[in-house]
């Protein structure tokens, strides 16, 4: 299969604090990729930097080959979706527009085209019974699976879930594991930070474990769990 | 005083009415007025200068910033009256002949203006970043994410102290009178001059004015409720 994001020697600080110290990743077409490590291991500022929510100091990412920093940001971010902890709906608008605003500002569709395409990724997420809910009425998983709907409108090539679950009770886990396992056997290339292992485990083809801002271990979900290699990554898994 | 203050009314109801009209003119407008200017400022006031900014662009965001900060102070720092006083008289040294109404106009809206940037730029900062993070994650612009989403927002945060401002520039126009602005005041202030019934007059300007001011309230109550706005947030300073 095809690289789709290839990082390089990615280096990213804020201050004196060193968060990512030369990580090198690949990321095939239609892999879904999970992201295990303590908090403040470089996780999620490693994905932040994949669609230039953050900036990087040295190193490069690479999308379909071609460097992020010669692309225009606004058009990279159309094609990596991200779906965040926080959900971050916007609360001026109601649940179909806030799938449509995308649709209807950023690629400029009318808003017939808008709300077709929008109804159609909410029914994929559940959620299309809810079409004029306002968006503070909804519980955490409706919410997340909204944010996902959000980012499927624009028709990604790739979704970066930072800890998607990690704001949610386990009844709303699950709803929302559920739509995503969904998405990974559609085939979407997903990167996903995460601190649920059992599905990681299960969804994931690669797995990859940072800690102080390197990638320690990566491989095969078997590999990784059943396997590992590294102690720190042995240590990890065993809290 | 009740007859005395009828015998007032029958002679200067008509004027107190076109005071009222001149009263609401001057508060409504100089609210609007200045919510226009405030808009445009609080929006320079919040520039940050970013990494990623030219020279160019960072020195423009500071020089910006600042001189919003400035005209706040000035404006904040000094009495409307004190305003109003400088504003009419150096226009006509300079050789602008306005009317008091225009001058009377012109500072209530640069007043209000310094005042509501200060409440927008509270409204501003009170939206939650992830909002605009999340714009710029489906690919709009920066100038796409404030206006569609974190804009809306920050008015709506910001709605009962844009209420309040013309509920309280309602009352401060009384000021204006100084400049010889024919105002509900002023009307007041020439009906006591004439029959040297000072308590009377003013009790009927203050009863006019809590008319107005509850009625304004009520109405803004009822556009918050429409608009389904929450009665927290910034109250302002004035």
């Amino acid at each position: 299969m095809k690289k789709i994001i290839e990082i390089e020697n990615l280096f990213k600080s804020f201050d004196n604090n060193h968060v990512l110290k030369g990580v090198d990743l690949d990321i095939l077409e239609s892999e879904v990729v999970s992201i295990v490590g303590e908090s403040g291991s470089g996780k999620s500022t490693l994905l932040r930097c994949i669609n230039r929510l953050e900036t990087f100091d040295d190193g490069n990412i690479f999308f379909n080959g071609k460097s992020i920093l010669s692309l225009d940001v606004n058009e990279l971010r159309m094609q990596i979706g991200m779906v965040f902890q926080q959900f971050n709906l916007f609360n001026n608008l109601n649940v179909l527009k806030n799938c449509t605003i995308g649709l209807t500002k950023v690629l400029k569709k009318n808003k017939n085209e808008a709300n077709q395409i929008a109804l159609k990724m909410l029914e994929v997420v559940g959620m299309d019974n809810f079409i004029n809910a306002n968006v503070n009425s909804l519980s955490g998983g409706q919410k997340q699976r909204v944010a996902i709907a959000r980012a499927l409108c624009l028709n990604p090539k790739v979704i970066l879930f930072d800890e998607p679950t990690s704001a949610l009770d386990p009844k709303n886990v699950n709803e929302v594991l559920h739509v995503m396992s969904n998405l990974a056997k559609q085939g979407m290339t997903m990167i996903i930070v995460t601190h649920e292992m059992n599905f990681a485990r299960n969804v994931s083809d690669k797995v990859v474990f940072m800690d102080e801002g390197i990638i320690v271990e990566m491989g095969s979900p078997n590999q990784i769990f059943d396997n590992p290699k590294n102690p720190q990554t042995k240590k990890f898994l065993q809290y | 005083m009740l007859k005395d203050m009828w015998s007032i009314i029958q002679e200067f109801g008509s004027l107190f009415l076109k005071g009222v009209g001149v009263t609401l003119s001057l508060a409504i407008f100089g609210t609007l007025i200045g919510l226009f200017i405030a808009l445009i400022f609080s929006i320079i006031r919040v520039q940050k200068p970013l990494k990623t900014d030219s020279r160019f662009t960072k020195i423009l965001k500071r020089i910006g910033s600042g001189f919003v900060k400035f005209y706040v102070t000035i404006f904040r720092g000094t009495p409307m009256i004190v305003q109003a006083v400088i504003f009419f008289y150096s226009f006509y040294e300079m050789g602008i002949r306005w009317s008091p109404f225009s001058a009377g106009l012109f500072t209530v809206s640069l007043n209000t203006a310094a005042y509501l940037t200060e409440v927008l730029r509270g409204g501003i900062q009170s939206v939650d970043p992830g909002q605009e993070e999340a714009a710029r994650s489906i690919g709009m612009s920066n100038v796409k994410a404030f206006t569609f989403i974190v804009f809306p927002q920050a008015i709506k945060n910001s709605f009962a102290s844009i209420g309040n401002e013309l509920i309280v520039n309602i009352k401060d126009t009384a000021v204006l009178s100084t400049i010889m602005v024919f105002d509900l005041f002023y009307v007041a202030r020439s009906a006591a001059g004439k029959y040297y019934l000072y308590v009377e007059a003013m009790l009927i300007a203050a009863i006019i004015y809590l008319v107005l001011t509850y009625t304004f309230s009520k109405l803004l109550q009822l556009i918050e409720k429409k608009l389904g706005v929450e009665p927290k947030g910034i109250v302002s300073s004035n």
